[in-house]
């Protein structure tokens, strides 16, 4: 029964897999089979081409900083697909380095500007010596959802305009420590520098991840 | 010997002598004191000796105990420092508690930090190196591991001439050519088959041309015979091999390196590669085989991080554990163990252990639902991470209860259906519980272990 699978891109989950990360995965499997799903899922990789309609929902993580730079040159070649997976209301998470990843560029260790995929409108900076680490709540009006986590980057990250904040910082730094936001949103994309992981942390958010996929799944057999 | 150099010795030993007579205890104060004084104070203290130094992420501790064990049998006198002082306070520390021996065979075998190497290197010329390997810590004191490896080369590099013994079968130990000749070990004990590392492992990456690396053999982790399909790129040829692992329960190994029997009296295939780290360097400096066996049979608990600890009726065996990789090399350990065990999971989040919890679900807490284990405690100041982390593991929830107290946790134990138990801590839980067995008497000491 197709309709009763939920179908999961791992994005180069055998690169980006720092930080406990994968328990994002482990959460949205024990989920999804409380919810009576079947769950399969599957690595995209370098040298792998990632076709957007095998996929109800696709999980980025984050990863070191020689991964991450692998990773964003062989991300070019998935631009288009990635891009209209996101515009086709594709359920996404994508942590830290993915979030990174998602928008225009991100700045490395030694200060070079790394491309990103611009399929959201957001960039990342770098601070001096100094990395946001720690508890972190943060809390969402529309959903009126609250999230815990635990972050750990160094990476400054600026909302584009047609960008909202996955939530707005109650404890701890955020996307920059300056403008009090967390996270991004855009479409059914969620972004987040959360571990925890922040599925496990919030299940709540993976609940609400796996019904929007469903959702989505639904209309798309419709047509 | 200058007078500012008698004078730091005399401060570091009578201050020594101080804290050992009317404090008991060593600590790293005397070395402070020393090189404040002469902070080239190791060039003295350190003459004579012939110096090893063993550093890595994971298995410092038991290749340094077993690599001393069997070097006691060949050299008059062995050095080494005590768990914890492997900064550079310690290890003055360390030479300065050594009695005055004149003429003899004398060595230094040192654990020493990663990150503390070059500051130790800039005043002592080690002879040898051994690099056990290099995994994720979720402490992330120094970063990557790719970071790391540049602290420890960077750091041997001070001894351009001593050869560096190093874990062949760690793809990171062949990425960048050093200064110092290198020495390989490893294990050659499979009929080659091709696969690839789990997913959820770190540094698979070929570092020449960055595909994702292939393997013949695994043996955990990223450790095996690798090669890349695409450049060529592969594991060096070994110098020194394990050939065959003959046996190998919960607490014991049996296995033949360079065509030798021989075996340790502690369990887990990481051990293994400790024992032949130290056998490896017990080669090199020439020692017989037999020397080596005895070395390696030397029986102690201590060493090996666990311990048997009886509380009430149940014999618990209590384990470290500190990052993903170490922890799924004692969960594969344990799954060797006769059945049934009951299984108690401690996890805190103080500094020692790393204030993100996040690690425990790189840990394959899975292998533990095919188990059959009939009652699981988590506990620990984060016992509700790790409950949740042991329920989506697949552990029946009528099997695991969350004991929020250490207090409440003993006799929680006592109450368990089994008399086998094993006792999963990180590094701080480890210290309370033993502090707490100790206020019961339920062991001797408490602090001072670990």
């Amino acid at each position: 029964m197709p309709e009763k699978t939920l179908r999961v891109c791992h994005l180069y989950g055998n690169l980006l897999n720092t930080y406990g990360d994968n328990g994002n995965l482990l959460m949205l499997k024990y989920q999804a089979e409380k919810m009576g799903l079947d769950f399969q899922s599957e690595i995209v990789s370098i040298h792998e081409i990632f076709y957007p309609e095998k996929y109800d929902l696709v999980f980025f993580g984050g990863g070191q900083d020689f991964e991450q730079l692998i990773v964003s040159e062989d991300i070019q070649a998935k631009k288009e697909s990635l891009t209209n997976y996101i515009e086709n209301n594709g359920v996404m998470l994508a942590i830290c380095g993915g979030y990174q990843l998602l928008g225009h560029y991100y700045i490395g260790a030694k200060g070079e500007k790394i491309a990103g995929i611009s399929a959201l409108d957001h960039y990342t900076l770098s601070q001096d010596n100094n990395r946001f680490i720690g508890d972190i709540v943060i809390h969402n009006e529309e959903l009126d959802e609250t999230y815990y986590g635990f972050e750990n980057h160094n990476g400054c990250t600026f909302l584009g305009e047609n960008e909202k904040p996955l939530g707005i910082v109650k404890e701890g730094h955020g996307n920059n420590g300056e403008d009090g936001t967390e996270g991004a949103l855009y479409k059914n994309v969620f972004c987040s520098y959360f571990h925890g992981p922040i599925l496990a942390r919030n299940e709540h958010l993976a609940i609400r991840l796996i019904q929007t996929a469903l959702k989505e799944k639904r209309i798309e057999a419709k047509i | 010997m200058s007078l500012r150099t008698q004078l730091a010795i005399l401060v570091g030993k009578s201050s020594q002598w101080f804290l050992r007579t009317f404090l008991k205890g060593g600590s790293s104060l005397p070395g402070q004191l020393a090189l404040k004084i002469d902070p080239k104070i190791l060039d003295t203290l350190a003459k004579g000796y012939e110096v090893v130094v063993i550093t890595g992420t994971n298995g410092k501790t038991l290749t340094t105990a077993l690599t001393v064990n069997i070097l006691k049998k060949e050299f008059d006198h062995v050095l080494t420092n005590p768990t914890g002082a492997n900064m550079a306070q310690g290890i003055v520390s360390t030479f300065l508690s050594a009695k005055k021996k004149r003429g003899l065979k004398k060595i230094a075998i040192l654990e020493i930090d990663e990150a503390s190497l070059s500051k130790v290197t800039e005043f002592i010329q080690p002879k040898l190196f051994v690099f056990t390997n290099i995994f994720r810590d979720q402490m992330d004191r120094y970063g990557e591991i790719y970071t790391t490896y540049r602290l420890i080369v960077e750091g041997a590099a001070k001894a351009p001439e001593a050869p560096i013994i190093c874990n062949g079968d760690s793809p990171i130990f062949h990425s960048i050519e050093t200064i110092n000749p290198r020495k390989f070990y490893g294990f050659q004990h499979q009929k080659p088959q091709e696969q690839m590392a789990h997913y959820n492992t770190d540094g698979v990456l070929c570092p020449r041309c960055h595909h994702i690396l292939h393997y013949k053999m695994i043996t955990y982790s990223n450790l095996g015979d690798y090669y890349c399909p695409n450049c060529g790129f592969k594991r060096p040829a070994l110098d020194y091999q394990l050939t065959e692992m003959k046996n190998m329960t919960n607490t014991s190994s049996e296995f033949i390196i360079d065509g030798k029997d021989y075996h340790i009296e502690v369990g887990g295939l990481y051990n293994v590669y400790n024992a032949l780290a130290a056998t490896a360097v017990a080669e090199y400096y020439g020692v017989s085989a037999e020397k080596i066996k005895a070395g390696l049979a030397y029986d102690e608990k201590v060493f090996g991080r666990q311990e048997i600890i009886n509380i009430g009726e149940k014999e618990c065996t209590l384990v470290l554990v500190k990052n993903p990789v170490g922890l799924n090399q004692v969960i594969d350990m344990i799954s060797l163990a006769p059945r049934p065990f009951s299984l108690v999971s401690l996890l805190n989040a103080n500094y020692a252990d790393g204030i993100d919890v996040s690690w425990i679900w790189d840990g394959n807490h899975e292998a533990f639902a095919q188990m059959e284990i009939p009652a699981v405690l988590a506990s620990g100041d984060r016992h509700k991470d790790m409950a949740l982390r042991l329920k989506v593991a697949g552990i029946p929830e009528k099997n695991l209860k969350e004991v929020p107290s250490l207090e409440e946790l003993i006799p929680e134990i006592q109450k368990l259906p089994t008399k086998q138990v094993y006792i999963l801590a990180t590094y701080t839980a480890v210290l309370e519980l033993r502090k707490l067995l100790a206020a019961q008497g339920y062991i001797e000491g408490g602090m001072d272990h670990a």
